[in-house]
């Protein structure tokens, strides 16, 4: 099975019957930069389906970061595999990496991390245009997305006028531009207050259902975690709990 | 979309830009004025070389300028000077007696060169009648006048109207002595040629020596065109191959040299003040690689392809780098223009100057081709100093830079 970068697609025959967008086995990360070496992934096992909307959860330095970089392929494991579509994306080149990551992924980023100098309308159609998309096609996408996420009216802004919120709304919106199979969020919230939360993550939650992207964050706010249909707690670099959490329509309105 | 972002990075800090764009700026104005202003001193040389002294060419007897001997004349010289006015590419032709002198007066004595001339074809070959500082230039009828520099007056302590005497050979060998009265002084920039030519009526030294009246020592030639020199020195030697026919590059090899070889320095010149702005352009993009370590790593980890985010950081200091070369070489155009026209006086050290040649009154110049090298040179610059940040910035890694770390 081989990935092209050109079309963004895995060339296998059984692609469609997948259920499972990510399958971790045995991960581990080691860092030997101390005396000791520091486990920050010890041999998880996990797995993710489409249109999954979850929440890894733990302490400061239990491996929730770490786990989104490897499963983002923006780190190398120690040991373990990370099936995508059942393609082992830890045995992948570097340049296949990039491709893998361009056409694949979406990522949020704690601090926002959107390009100062382009405005609102071009931070979001920006990984489209790295994929060489039809012009037609960025325009439409980039004003369904803002539209969805209520900044319609900010598109010729640059980020540094728009609030933290408004901000993270337009990483989102980047992050789901070229419909990736998966989204990583790294603490999302962690810089919103209580209300911009609030709308972020009904908005995510909105684009999950509509979408069919999956999500997966990494937080400690727990208003993420009340969204979250499923909640994985981390400690020590293992997976100590991985619970599914049935919320009303109610409940994930609010 | 890079060419867009990495323009726009260029001004997002400006004061930071700003200030690596006016170092550009001042770097290349002060090496492309100073190019300018020694190619104008070097050119001005050339022009008054030719148009006070050599003429474009000159022909003479095969051996003439070895000892200036009498004996090596052109024995035909007025018919040689009519057939040449006739060409349509010289302005003027001029037969002038050459000989070797001493020059006496009460309180001194000095070697000089005269020059038996006729005033009205020399005129149109020399500037020198619009160079005198006293006197005029041959304007009364009266026998032995001349017209002498300022460098021999003074050497000689005579002014107007004072007499000199010259001890001179004839053609048959005798010496002879002629009393002449000065009748104007001259001062080019050329201190040598001020303390050694001597002019005088062509009519009065061929009577003191014994020349021959239709003969001369040495033809100069005037033309409308320098460029025309070679092509017309060749055609003449073609045409009077019994002559010796010289450009003023063989009269004056040391001025074709520096001519030669003054792009080359300019060229050096600027080339290490743009070597020594490199490192502040490698200072700044580097500064601006380690202020965007988060944005980078975010770059790299959505599926920037490396090799784009280093095109766009090459892109940033080439960008940089040529802002201020093109602000640079528009300032230094204006400026040379300015100057081009109205000159830098540098009386002040006028001395000096004419001592080594140079007229004190500098008009700065610069070629067109030499602009063309030096933008080449500010991008091939640029690339080399790029490199290194560049390269800077590709080794992030993902995972680390997106936290800033």
């Amino acid at each position: 099975m081989q990935f092209s970068g050109v079309t963004g697609e895995w060339n296998n025959s059984f692609k469609t019957n997948v259920m499972s967008v990510i399958e971790i086995q045995q991960l581990t990360k080691t860092y030997r930069e101390t005396l000791v070496p520091v486990h920050a992934v010890n041999g998880i096992d996990l797995k993710f389906e489409k249109g999954e909307f979850t929440a890894i959860v733990g302490p400061s330095g239990c491996g929730k970061t770490t786990l989104l970089n490897l499963m983002g392929g923006i780190d190398r494991p120690t040991s373990g595999q990370i099936l995508v579509e059942k393609v082992d994306i830890t045995q992948l080149t570097a340049s296949q990496l990039v491709d893998f990551r361009l056409y694949n992924i979406g990522f949020i980023f704690q601090s926002f991390n959107l390009i100062p100098v382009l405005t609102v309308e071009e931070n979001v159609g920006f990984v489209m245009e790295l994929q060489h998309r039809q012009r037609e096609e960025i325009t439409a996408r980039i004003q369904y997305l803002l539209t969805a996420m209520g900044i319609a009216e900010k598109t010729k802004l640059r980020p540094k006028y728009l609030s933290g919120g408004q901000q993270q709304r337009v990483a989102v919106a980047r992050a789901l531009a070229a419909k990736p199979k998966f989204i990583l969020a790294d603490e999302p919230t962690a810089n919103l207050d209580s209300k911009s939360t609030n709308t972020l993550l009904n908005l995510m939650a909105s684009l999950n259902e509509k979408e069919q992207v999956t999500f997966i964050f990494s937080t400690h706010d727990q208003r993420v975690m009340d969204k979250a249909r499923r909640i994985i707690t981390l400690e020590d670099g293992k997976v100590i709990s991985d619970t599914s959490v049935k919320h009303s329509h109610a409940e994930a309105q609010n | 979309m890079l060419i867009r972002i990495a323009w726009r990075n260029v001004w997002r800090n400006k004061t930071r830009s700003l200030v690596i764009i006016i170092a550009v700026v001042v770097g290349l104005w002060g090496g492309v004025f100073s190019d300018a202003f020694m190619q104008g001193m070097t050119e001005q040389q050339i022009y008054s070389t030719i148009h006070t002294e050599t003429g474009h060419i000159q022909l003479n007897q095969p051996g003439f300028l070895q000892n200036f001997d009498l004996q090596k004349r052109i024995t035909n010289a007025d018919s040689l000077v009519a057939i040449l006015k006739t060409n349509p590419a010289v302005a003027g032709a001029a037969a002038i007696v050459r000989v070797t002198a001493m020059a006496t007066t009460a309180s001194s004595s000095a070697g000089i060169m005269v020059n038996g001339i006729q005033p009205s074809d020399q005129q149109v070959v020399s500037n020198l009648s619009q160079l005198l500082v006293q006197g005029d230039y041959f304007k009364s009828n009266r026998a032995n006048e001349a017209v002498i520099g300022q460098q021999l007056a003074d050497k000689l302590h005579v002014k107007l109207k004072s007499r000199i005497v010259l001890t001179l050979q004839t053609v048959s060998g005798d010496l002879v002595y002629g009393a002449f009265k000065v009748a104007g002084i001259y001062r080019t920039h050329d201190s040598d040629f001020d303390q050694q030519m001597f002019f005088v009526r062509n009519q009065d030294l061929q009577a003191l020596i014994d020349f021959p009246p239709a003969a001369a020592s040495v033809i100069t030639v005037l033309l409308h065109q320098s460029d025309d020199t070679e092509p017309m020195a060749a055609s003449l030697q073609e045409q009077f191959p019994d002559l010796q026919v010289q450009s003023w590059v063989q009269l004056a090899p040391m001025l074709q040299a520096m001519s030669g070889t003054m792009l080359q320095f300019s060229l050096i010149f600027v080339g290490v003040i743009l070597i020594a702005l490199a490192f502040g352009i490698i200072n700044t993009m580097l500064m601006a690689v380690l202020d965007r370590t988060r944005e980078i790593g975010m770059l790299l980890s959505i599926g920037m392809r490396p090799a784009k985010v280093f095109g766009m950081i090459m892109l940033e200091t080439i960008f940089l780098s040529l802002t201020g070369a093109i602000i640079g070489v528009l300032v230094s155009v204006a400026s040379i223009s300015w100057f081009g026209q109205h000159g830098i006086d540098l009386s002040i050290v006028a001395e000096g100057f004419n001592a080594l040649g140079y007229s004190s009154k500098v008009y700065p110049s610069l070629g067109a081709d030499f602009y063309l090298i030096l933008t080449c040179m500010v991008i091939g610059i640029a690339v080399v100093a790029g490199l290194f940040p560049a390269r800077r910035a590709i080794r992030l890694k993902p995972a680390e830079a997106v936290r800033g770390e």
